[in-house]
């Protein structure tokens, strides 16, 4: 199937009512859940999952598209309005954002931000939906070796990434794929770290682990902060029109938010949070008005094109390999493995009416947010009064009562409370979690990858290096995790020169 | 925090040797035919290397702090460490676990309203009455939704006979 034949069958998918449903809910979902500060859309997908059990999956990957985007949306309404970012990638959002509104121009802000993340979400599912079959089509003449070359390479650019501390984030890797190591091999039917428990034979199951590390975490974390009384700013629709001026200067910013969104979103790592990173040093370097901290307009239009940009991105190595490289692709992932369904590159031949129809609804998805997010962001924005005590309860219900669900496994609830202490834990210490979720998610493919290589290659472990794929895959991953440390030791010699000169 | 930091990279060092260790006894196989104790072999070594490091870099004094300039000046940065109350997370805590003990005697939506009730309590809300309602009305929400629509098969308790 090419690529508009493609499209079009899957509009046909994702404009049934049933999916145009969960589109919409989906869409209003990830847009509340990105304006409550506390719950993002990884722990809304989390919270989530078990319930997608019960639904087709592709209405169930239809309705996390929904919510992923629709907090991108959300996210910029509280960081503008409040100064209060609703989630991570919207924290950026809040240096010009919040200076527009104090002088008035709150509306030209929001307006601004919502097209923004219209342009480029367009823009980045225009590139999703050639670069995902192409890289497809190639991925199919991978073998074992590349897979595990792409998985390790992956999780050595996440540990770079994330920005906390590379020794931290290699120890949160270390034990994820420890964590996957448990229960029974696939290999010999070999037994490994169940503790003689029947119920660990099938290993450490991805959804207590999510919903205790996102869920649970998170509940115990906002639980130690207190919140004081937010003042809620009015927008009157009439102001959400931004001037003539206003638009001509965003919208060189917007278009290149989005095309540095999307390929930083292709990156492994919290992408959406580094695009907006990246966006708003690149506007504020070739800013010429001199606003840049007083409200610029270009430092809302830019990085709120680029977090919605990375989403589109982040699905590319899902929805063509069957990798996850955020955490948040992870338990999107996941909603397909409940289903039995395992991602790859034959995703797109096997199950087309899920590959275009999930892709489809991404176009449809990114549309209706912009339709009811203009008009109703006054409405949306109140939002954020819901109080603490009614909401995190909730949440803790969800949690308590969704892992029960799928497996009815008090098991499983022991777990989500333990990985949801861990979570809280690693959070206090600084460790980042996102390490941690995807080795565990990669470390059983790559054991596998490994054991299936080694056994091609007769015992040569060559073969990683000596195949062109894979060898290039990890000769940029050795670069990756090197470099750094030979240029912190070089820098200082040629410091030193010019002064050694004079 | 780096007491805590310690302890747990200390904790992690010391799961990676019983990790490692209980990976040694598990059949390795060749390099031409792994077995299911080879990956976990090298897992067990990178988890004590990591977990050593971490360690190693929360006890060895910081390079920075040799310049007694910088030293003040990364004392200004970090901001006086939060007298955190960890008071909420405890009590958050056993609820959760007094919730699994009472799910089967006392049934699903009677442990999960007396959950809400002492939740709501715990995050900061004191007006009884309000909290009663707010949790009922929450337990018959999700009583529906999982129970009657989801089907969940979650235990009824001492309500079985009413609503069984």
């Amino acid at each position: 199937m090419d690529l508009f034949s493609g499209l079009i069958h899957g509009f046909s998918v994702a404009l049934t009512p049933m999916n145009l449903l969960f589109g919409f809910l989906g869409a209003v979902i990830g847009t509340i859940v990105g304006i409550l500060p506390g719950l993002g859309p990884l722990g809304a997908m989390a919270l989530l999952l078990s319930l997608t059990y019960g639904f087709d999956p592709t209405a169930g990957m239809i309705l996390f598209a929904g919510i992923y985007f629709g907090a991108m949306y959300g996210g910029s309404t509280t960081s503008i309005l409040l100064n209060i970012p609703g989630e991570a990638a919207s924290v950026i959002t809040v240096i010009e954002g919040y200076q527009m509104a104090r002088r008035g121009r709150a509306g030209a802000a929001l307006a601004v931000a919502a097209v923004g993340s219209f342009v480029a979400g367009t823009i980045s599912l225009i590139g999703l939906s050639f670069l995902a079959p192409t890289l497809a089509m190639a991925a199919l003449k991978f073998g074992p070796a590349e897979y595990l070359a792409v998985a390790l390479v992956g999780l050595v650019i996440m540990s770079r990434l994330t920005g906390g501390n590379l020794l931290k984030s290699l120890l949160m890797i270390a034990l994820g794929l420890a964590l996957g190591t448990v229960g029974m091999e696939t290999v010999a039917g070999y037994m490994r770290y169940t503790f003689h428990q029947p119920l660990l034979a099938q290993g450490i199951d991805f959804l207590p682990v999510a919903m205790g590390l996102f869920g649970i975490s998170e509940v115990l974390v906002t639980a130690e902060q207190t919140m004081g009384k937010v003042q809620l700013q009015k927008v009157r629709f009439r102001e959400l029109w931004p001037t003539f001026v206003e638009w001509k200067r965003s919208f060189w910013p917007m278009i290149r938010g989005s095309f540095i969104g999307f390929f930083v979103g292709l990156i492994p790592g919290p992408s959406p949070v580094i695009s907006t990173m990246v966006s708003y040093s690149v506007e504020r370097k070739l800013d010429k008005h001199g606003e840049f901290g007083k409200g610029a307009i270009e430092g809302v239009a830019g990085p709120e094109a680029a977090n919605n940009a990375s989403v589109g991105a982040a699905y590319v190595p899902l929805m063509a390999l069957g990798i996850p490289f955020t955490p948040a692709m992870a338990v999107v992932m996941a909603v397909l493995l409940i289903h039995g369904i395992n991602p790859g590159p034959l995703l797109m031949t096997e199950k087309p009416d899920l590959f275009w129809g999930v892709i489809a609804s991404m176009y449809i998805g990114n549309f209706m947010l912009l339709v009811f997010n203009l008009p109703l962001v006054g409405v949306f924005a109140n939002i954020i009064r819901t109080p603490l005590y009614l909401l995190m309860p909730i949440v803790l219900v969800l949690c308590l009562v969704g892992v029960y669900s799928v497996n009815n496994s008090m098991l499983d609830i022991w777990l989500m409370i333990g990985f949801g202490l861990l979570g809280y834990l690693l959070r206090r210490l600084k460790y980042d979690l996102a390490p941690l979720v995807l080795a565990l998610v990669l470390g059983p493919m790559m054991e596998r990858s490994f054991r299936e290589a080694m056994m091609i290659s007769r015992g040569d472990l060559s073969v990683f290096l000596n195949r062109p794929i894979s060898g290039t895959i990890l000769a940029v991953g050795a670069i990756v995790l090197v470099a750094p440390v030979l240029i912190a030791w070089i820098k200082p010699l040629f410091k030193r020169k010019p002064a050694a000169a004079a | 925090m780096k007491t805590g930091s310690i302890v747990f990279a200390g904790l992690m060092l010391a799961v990676g040797l019983v990790y490692g260790t209980m990976a040694l006894n598990m059949p390795r196989g060749s390099l031409a035919y792994p077995g299911p104790g080879l990956f976990p072999m090298a897992i067990g070594v990178f988890l004590v290397a990591t977990a050593l490091g971490c360690l190693l870099q929360e006890i060895l004094p910081r390079r920075r702090s040799k310049d007694p300039e910088a030293a003040s000046l990364a004392k200004q940065d970090t901001p006086a460490p939060e007298a955190r109350d960890v008071t909420k997370t405890v009590q958050l805590t056993a609820l959760m676990i007094a919730y699994i003990f009472l799910l089967k005697p006392l049934g699903f939506p009677l442990a999960i309203c007396a959950f809400l009730v002492l939740a709501i309590r715990i995050f900061g809300y004191r007006k009884w009455l309000p909290t009663l309602a707010m949790a009922a009305v929450i337990a018959v929400i999700s009583y529906v939704s999982f129970v009657v629509w989801l089907k969940v098969a979650l235990p009824l308790g001492i309500l079985e006979e009413v609503l069984g």
